[in-house]
């Protein structure tokens, strides 16, 4: 354990822990687009960017993105100094430029009082941030169905040949993390299709609502040993399901015990 | 233009069946067939081992992997700095006009592409233009035919 000051407070961390980690343990709020607890850190959207020194420093500063930055003894935090709030400022403005049509990216920035980008708006763009998460995450789960395509302006996500992608799942969780839901999909009742490719949904056995893809339960029977015969029924029903069989492993017990 | 797989299995058996050898064995496939047909990139995700996705990110990254046909002869002019102060604009205009394509265009009979790059590092010999593999400068507007023609 170290200890560290963050906006005038000691707090205490494990040494090389991610100082955003820190921050969210300890509540405070820093704005992090680009940040998922279940992939590494990225350093993609610059926002969670806060200012540092130490005591030996003598008064000199640095700026840093907190969710690539380990924490270390000594270490003295300000999360909304001026200049960070202006660092902050900056970059939503560049983001208000580019994404314009983003109520996400607008929200944010009229919370640090970014109304208008003082940029020149760039016109026919998306609301993609490229901040990496969808992919991150795909990649993560072990299905890789997407990644970035191109490089500098014309970079964009996109599945393979931009076609229907042959390894996705349609598990949905890259258009669920998208900070700025530029990710579409389709729910229907009984399908779902996201990245021009449609998918059939289970139904549970027992109150017939849908679940999770074929291809996703196929692919968890099929790669993580979980048993297929799982999915026939939803979490709720299993919930729920848990009082008769709870209550037959009780009173079997109590058979044995007497 | 053949689009035939058969003379895959030749590059694949250049390299080590791994995800390393992704750049090489696009490299040798963009040289064989002038660009990459996606039966070859997906031919390739399945022999490396690298996800679809992956291969189509790396093809699509680098400006030397063409998805789609290139000409016989791949006329790229630099248009780095250097090159642009000596001229590389007018050597442009007189390739894109006699050979009635845009930089980024291949004719029609797929013998010719013409394309831009930035500065690659012949500054020395500015303006640079590179057929195929063959570097020429200080290259001259009249010097077109020479490029067009020459090996
Ligand atoms: S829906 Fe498809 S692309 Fe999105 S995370 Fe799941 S597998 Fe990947
Ligand atoms: S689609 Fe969404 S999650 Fe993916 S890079 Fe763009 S903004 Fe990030
Ligand atoms: S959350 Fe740190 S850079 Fe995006
Ligand atoms: S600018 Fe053309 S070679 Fe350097």
């Amino acid at each position: 354990m170290v200890s560290l000051t963050i906006n005038g407070r000691i707090v205490k961390a494990k040494d090389g822990e991610m100082l955003l980690a820190v921050l969210r343990r300890e509540k405070i709020d820093v704005p992090a687009m680009c940040h998922h607890a279940a992939v590494e850190p990225f350093g993609a959207c610059r926002l969670c960017v806060v200012e540092i020194t130490r005591a030996e420093w003598k008064g000199w500063c640095d700026y840093v993105t907190s969710c690539l930055y380990p924490v270390s003894p000594g270490l003295i935090v300000n999360t909304h100094s001026d200049k960070v709030n202006e660092l902050r400022r900056t970059i939503l403005d560049l983001f208000l430029a580019r994404h314009p049509d983003c109520p996400e990216i607008a929200e944010l920035a009229g919370e640090y009082g970014v109304f208008k980008t003082t940029y020149e708006t760039v016109v026919g763009g998306n609301n993609c941030i490229l901040c990496g998460l969808c992919t991150r995450i795909c990649d993560r789960m072990g299905f890789t169905a997407i990644s970035t395509v191109g490089r500098g302006h014309g970079k964009e996500v996109a599945p393979p040949l931009r076609q229907a992608p042959p390894d996705c799942v349609g598990c949905l969780a890259c258009a669920e993390n998208c900070p700025t839901k530029f990710i579409e999909y389709k729910l229907r009742k009984k399908r779902v299709t996201i990245w021009e490719r449609e998918f059939e949904l289970l139904t549970c056995t027992k109150c017939g609502k849908t679940t999770i893809t074929k291809d996703f339960a196929e692919y968890l029977s099929r790669h993580r040993a979980i048993d297929a015969g799982y999915f026939e029924i939803c979490d709720e029903c299993r919930r729920k399901n848990l009082a008769v069989s709870m209550g037959e492993i009780v009173n079997w017990e109590r058979e044995l015990l007497t | 233009m053949n689009h035939d797989l058969g003379r895959l299995p030749a590059i694949f058996k250049r390299y080590p069946k791994s995800p390393e050898s992704l750049i090489a064995v696009l490299q040798d496939i963009q040289k064989e067939y002038q660009f990459l047909p996606s039966e070859a990139l997906a031919e390739t995700a399945r022999v490396l081992e690298v996800p679809l996705s992956k291969v189509f990110s790396v093809s699509t990254f680098y400006n030397a992997f063409s998805l789609h046909p290139k000409g016989e002869k791949v006329i790229r002019i630099c248009v780095g700095t250097t090159c642009h102060i000596r001229g590389a604009k007018q050597i442009q205009e007189q390739l894109e006009s006699q050979l009635k394509i845009k930089a980024g265009e291949t004719t029609p009979d797929l013998k010719f592409s013409i394309e831009t790059v930035s500065c690659v590092g012949a500054c020395a010999k500015a303006p640079v233009v590179i057929v195929n593999e063959k570097y020429h400068g200080p290259v001259k507007v009249s010097d077109y035919k020479k490029l067009v023609k020459g090996k």
